[in-house]
């Protein structure tokens, strides 16, 4: 009997074209906004934590001041901290640990033709070399010029320099620099490498958090080996972060959970932040973005119920007669409640079918924009994510709007007294 | 036999704070398969009475019997089914459903009863058939003339076969020829097919198919005479 009601149903819909288009209207504005913003805000979570996936793999994790968590991935980097990298690649689990520190150092280069030096106050990076061989998803792909060559294990009194801070120094490959650190200890370094030029199209093509660990944006650093700043500085405070591999068969949230609690015993103020827990903030704040979407989308939604009980009141008074004769023809109370509630159902269900493919069509138009335009993260793609549960959901949903906004004229409908009803003109 | 039997019957009305009462203590028995013409001035009580013959209203007083079942003491689901399987319906203005085409429209109280769509669109055929109008069962009834239409209605009020056929002026909106065959319709129910037919109205011209007239006035009966006499 149920498609016999829908039928009829339908067929009073489609009588009305006009009415029933702009109720239909009404609530399919609402399900646009509530389909299009959820699916844009997938797309945005999925994008986010496919590039945190693709730099930490399941693998790895980053130790940062502990005071800086909240901050976000890049938090790590405004608060230096200290810490024991030896101890460290001692924890049970850790494959390899790889830490960055920074220090400013005073520098003095080769004589010009009237014998001066340049000197002065530089940035001095110490990189483990195993930044540059086992975590190249972070720092990103770094060229020296030819002739040059990167850090390699066992590397002390060696120094890289930018390509620029080389042209004001005056050196190339093979020549050396003095380097002054705390108190008395200077070291001459010799010059192994110079990073190529920075490229327009280079960087361009390298996005995403790795662009965060690149060591040639300034063009006047001086990168020298993890090792080395011990001599210069002393035991390491001043670490910028430090990214730790675990072993094959460790849990990566355990190993962390062990090597901060480790390092933190031994006066450090660190955090250990895996992919699960950046994963899980990006989460909260979807979460939370996708919270505030439901509200105001609810918002247009009760708009749009508002106006299907409108209709459906409307429809009722107009229909009185007909109530009338189908209850003198033999339809029970639940048959006109049934027939006008599938009829209110039926608005929502098509509201929530044109609202779900023009919501969709806005997402999937937006982020195309966006990725034309290079909007995102630094010319990231952002994905189009079509989820078929918030699909089915909302079709359930816009059919069940529909009849909860119909069941009080309905309601009216069905309890119409069948003589006053044929009497109504 | 009778088939319908009323016995001092009252109905009251509220009209704002006034009660009217448009049946007074009224008797009738209508039998199995004559016609019966209910005439009456206006306010005579006509349209009380057949709502309450077509198990529309319940009475205030009195028992209002269809075989043994009193209307008076049923309850509304009762009544619907009373409404649906053994009364037929025919409306002055016809009542047909403006977005249905006629076939669907004479299958609207199949539809309640649950029969199957197969059955469904055999009956309403043949019945449209039955009433001429086998080449129109496509047409919505604003395609279709006043005698076309009321010729679907009789269709609709004879699709459960019910034992009563209630027509409230079937002829008021239609001209005298076109009246007439729908009239010849309605005879020709009762005497082949057995049907009871009530036929409410205040046109002599219409009563004259009938094989007793009842006149009402104030809500009693005030005769009751064998023939369609006017």
């Amino acid at each position: 009997m149920f498609f016999e009601f829908l039928r009829l149903a339908g067929q009073s819909i489609v009588h009305r074209k006009l009415r029933s288009w702009l109720t239909v209207i009404g609530v399919f504005i609402g399900i646009a906004a509530v389909v299009g913003l959820i699916t844009l805000g997938l797309g945005f979570e999925k994008t986010v934590n496919d590039q945190v996936a693709g730099i930490f793999g399941v693998d790895t994790f980053v130790v940062a001041n502990a005071n800086a968590m909240g901050g976000g991935p890049h938090g790590g980097s405004a608060d230096e901290y200290a810490l024991d990298l030896a101890l460290l690649n001692s924890v049970e689990g850790v494959k390899v640990a790889a830490a960055l520190r920074e220090r400013t150092g005073f520098i003095q280069g080769q004589p010009d033709e009237n014998g001066d030096r340049l000197q002065g106050f530089l940035p001095v990076l110490g990189l483990s070399p195993e930044l540059l061989t086992d975590f190249e998803s972070f720092t990103g792909e770094m060229n020296v010029m030819p002739g040059g060559r990167l850090f390699e294990p066992g590397d002390v009194e060696v120094a890289i320099l930018d390509y620029e801070i080389s042209q004001r120094l005056r050196v190339d490959v093979g020549d050396t620099i003095l380097v002054a650190g705390d108190g008395s200890n200077e070291l001459n370094l010799t010059i192994i490498g110079i990073m190529a030029p920075p490229d327009e199209e280079a960087s361009d093509s390298d996005g995403g958090f790795g662009a965060a660990f690149s060591a040639s944006s300034e063009g006047d650093t001086i990168s020298v080996p993890y090792d080395t700043m011990d001599l210069l500085w002393g035991p390491a405070d001043d670490v910028l972060v430090t990214l730790v591999r675990t072993e094959a068969g460790f849990d990566v949230d355990e190993v962390a959970d062990r090597a901060e609690e480790l390092l933190n015993d031994q006066g450090s103020e660190i955090t250990a932040i895996t992919y699960g827990d950046i994963s899980e903030q990006i989460g909260q704040f979807t979460n939370i973005a996708n919270a505030i979407l439901a509200g105001i989308a609810g918002i247009s939604l009760v708009v749009g119920a508002v106006g299907v009980m409108n209709t459906m009141f409307t429809s009722v008074l107009e229909r009185t007669k007909e109530i009338g004769v189908m209850k003198a023809v033999g339809a029970k109370n639940s048959h006109v409640l049934s027939i006008f509630l599938i009829e209110s159902g039926l608005m929502g269900f098509v509201g929530g079918l044109v609202g779900s493919a023009v919501g969709l069509g806005f997402a999937i138009i937006a982020t195309k924009l966006i990725n034309a335009a290079g909007l995102f993260m630094g010319n990231v793609d952002m994905a189009i994510v079509i989820s078929p549960g918030l699909l089915a959901y909302t079709l359930l949903g816009a059919f069940a709007l529909g009849a909860v906004a119909g069941f009080f004229p309905a309601l009216r409908a069905s309890r119409l007294p069948v003589v006053d009803a044929l009497r109504y003109e | 036999m009778s088939l319908l039997q009323l016995s001092g019957v009252t109905k009251d009305y509220q009209l704002g704070k006034t009660t009217v009462r448009a049946l007074r203590g009224l008797d009738l028995d209508v039998r199995a398969g004559e016609i019966i013409a209910i005439m009456g001035p206006s306010g005579s009580g006509k349209s009380t009475l057949m709502h309450i013959l077509g198990a529309l209203d319940r009475p205030t007083d009195g028992q209002a019997l269809i075989d043994a079942d009193d209307i008076a003491e049923m309850k509304e689901r009762h009544l619907v089914t009373v409404r649906g399987k053994r009364i037929g319906f025919v409306f002055q203005t016809f009542n047909l459903i403006q977005t249905l085409t006629a076939q669907r429209n004479v299958e609207l109280p199949m539809i309640f009863q649950g029969v199957s769509a197969g059955e469904r669109h055999r009956r309403a055929s043949a019945l449209l058939d039955k009433v001429g109008l086998g080449d129109r069962v496509k047409h919505r009834p604003n395609e279709l003339s006043g005698g076309e239409r009321q010729r679907v209605a009789i269709a609709r009020a004879l699709a459960n076969d019910p034992e009563i056929i209630l027509a409230d002026e079937p002829t008021g909106n239609l001209d005298t020829e076109t009246g007439n065959a729908i009239l010849a319709l309605l005879k020709d129910l009762s005497v082949q097919d057995g049907k009871t037919v009530i036929l409410v109205t205040h046109d002599p011209e219409a009563a004259v198919i009938a094989d007793r007239t009842v006149r009402l006035r104030d809500g009693c009966v005030e005769s009751d005479s064998a023939g369609g006499v006017a």
